[in-house]
């Protein structure tokens, strides 16, 4: 199970009169296996939604919880991807992906079959044994996704993943990981800025405001894209270019528009 | 032969023999001040063989590098793991951190006078001024070392569910071990300074009470074999520890060359 749920949750960064609000009262339930990309202005608070999924913030008032669980600290049932990768950069590909199931103390038989499939799922088998530095950007986010992935999470936690890729490198891992996911689906939170990513990757979609920030909308995407068979596509753009997806993009386009010229008024 | 290699020993060749040169061959220096090449080897056999200054050569080096050995060793082992404990509590590093403060601007030679007075002029009192002067860069350094991990690199080792005990070998100090080897680089080159300097104040063995009795014989040959002795003896103990350095850092080697 992977249930996230977020209760009346306010987070307030320093002291509580003068500290800076980042989210306000944001009210928001994940379902199981589901896949629900935030998007918003820069700013909006919405790593912060993450981190406190993760367990890296406390939330000021209200509570966040997994299976109903208020979450307390940081742990292998929640994998998160970071933005810069943050592999350690000491160990190998193979070390990386081992560490979280060696903390789980599974045994050692069944940590290197896991470790296997997941190299191979992800294209890295060739690679376990090179230190990150080694690798392309591309690459070692791939890395980071099969550690995360390789702990077989409730929730996997995505803080804007390929971020810090080029254009062709993220589209691959876009198509990579939307295959990852109808395969051995999780729930997901995933954040992004990037409006395609989302519209492409997720069930649903919420739309956050600025600063303090607020849940704007959240658009239900899955039954669009079941509707209207997206997964027939097997590329990208071929999906990028059907009507219906080009009304969802320009609809939030719009939407994080406003929230750009408020900003600014 | 690697270029770099033959280009350094055609160096050394050339500097001996300007050094021929202007002693021996053209008198441009007169040997009571800087010795030439035939006094200086003569002096190295003397002390090789018959031993000057209370002993020969290998009495000398084997006590001075001895002292070096254990008394860096000694400060690493005390000052990593309180570099560690710094870089990662903060409030152990608001408890001694003023005491660092304090200390930190003495050098290390000003403490020869007081630990001769503690200890005499055996082997515990130059022990504890290497200890002094080697302990505050490996502090130092590990700390920093500890604050420059990236914050997702800890992020993720917590996301891991890595316990505490595995926590502190596997992420605390690789991730700090870069700047911990500069910090023991330091230390290594602040130790056979202090030694030769704690030795030349008053010692019954080593380099420095060799240079100490042949500045006192006017001899400028031992002088010399004893400025080359500390050369030699410090170039092949920092060149042991690259090599360690190197290995512990292969993974960050391979970054270097990465990025050319």
């Amino acid at each position: 199970m992977g249930v996230i749920q977020f209760k009346g949750v306010n987070k307030i960064f320093g002291p509580r009169e003068t500290g800076f609000q980042a989210l306000q009262d944001i009210n928001m339930e994940i379902r199981d296996k589901e896949f629900v990309a935030i998007v918003g202005p820069s700013g909006c608070g919405k790593t912060t939604c993450l981190r406190m999924v993760a367990g890296f913030e406390p939330a000021t008032d209200g509570v966040v919880t997994v299976d109903g669980t208020p979450i307390k600290r940081p742990g292998p049932d929640r994998a998160v991807v970071f933005q810069q990768f943050a592999l350690f950069p000491w160990k190998s590909v193979y070390d990386n992906i081992d560490m979280g199931l060696r903390n789980l103390n599974v045994s050692r038989s069944e940590r290197e079959s896991r470790i296997a499939d997941i190299l191979n799922l992800m294209n890295l088998t060739q690679y376990a044994k090179h230190f990150p530095h080694q690798l392309s950007g591309g690459m070692q986010q791939r890395v980071a996704i099969a550690r995360a992935y390789v702990l077989d999470p409730d929730v996997l936690l995505m803080d804007e993943p390929f971020g810090a890729l080029d254009a062709q490198t993220r589209v691959v891992m876009q198509e990579e990981l939307v295959r990852l996911a109808r395969k051995n689906p999780r729930t997901v939170l995933f954040i992004t800025h990037a409006v395609e990513e989302a519209v492409y990757l997720a069930d649903r979609v919420a739309i956050m405001t600025r600063a303090p920030g607020r849940i704007k909308e959240v658009l239900d995407i899955a039954s669009i894209r079941n509707a209207e068979d997206w997964d027939s596509h097997e590329k990208i753009e071929d999906v990028m270019d059907l009507e219906s997806f080009v009304h969802l993009r320009t609809h939030i386009w719009r939407s994080l528009r406003e929230e750009k010229a408020a900003q600014h008024a | 032969m690697p270029r770099r290699v033959s280009i350094g020993l055609i160096t050394i060749l050339v500097v001996c023999v300007i050094w021929y040169a202007v002693t021996t061959g053209l008198g441009l220096i007169p040997s009571g001040r800087f010795p030439s090449p035939a006094e200086t080897w003569s002096a190295f056999i003397h002390v090789s063989g018959r031993g000057y200054g209370g002993g020969d050569l290998t009495l000398h080096v084997y006590n001075s590098l001895r002292l070096v050995v254990l008394g860096f060793l000694f400060a690493i082992a005390t000052g990593v793991p309180l570099g560690l404990l710094m870089g990662w509590s903060r409030t152990a590093e608001a408890l001694i951190n003023p005491i660092f403060l304090i200390i930190r601007p003495i050098p290390p030679l000003a403490w020869i006078p007081l630990a001769i007075l503690w200890l005499g002029l055996g082997d515990a009192a130059k022990m504890m001024v290497i200890w002094f002067s080697a302990f505050v860069p490996s502090v130092i350094n590990t700390y920093a070392g500890v604050r420059n991990i990236d914050r997702p690199v800890i992020e993720a080792a917590y996301m891991l569910g890595m316990p505490k005990t595995r926590f502190v070998g596997e992420v605390l100090i690789p991730g700090a071990s870069p700047m911990i080897f500069t910090g023991l680089r330091l230390s290594l080159q602040a130790s056979w300074t202090t030694l030769v300097a704690a030795e030349l104040v008053g010692a019954f063995y080593g380099i420095g009470r060799v240079l100490n009795v042949a500045q006192q014989d006017l001899y400028p040959g031992m002088i010399l074999v004893g400025m080359i002795a500390v050369a030699i003896l410090g170039w092949g103990t920092t060149r042991l520890l690259g090599v360690a350095e190197a290995y512990a850092l292969r993974w960050n080697t391979a970054a270097l060359a990465a990025k050319g």
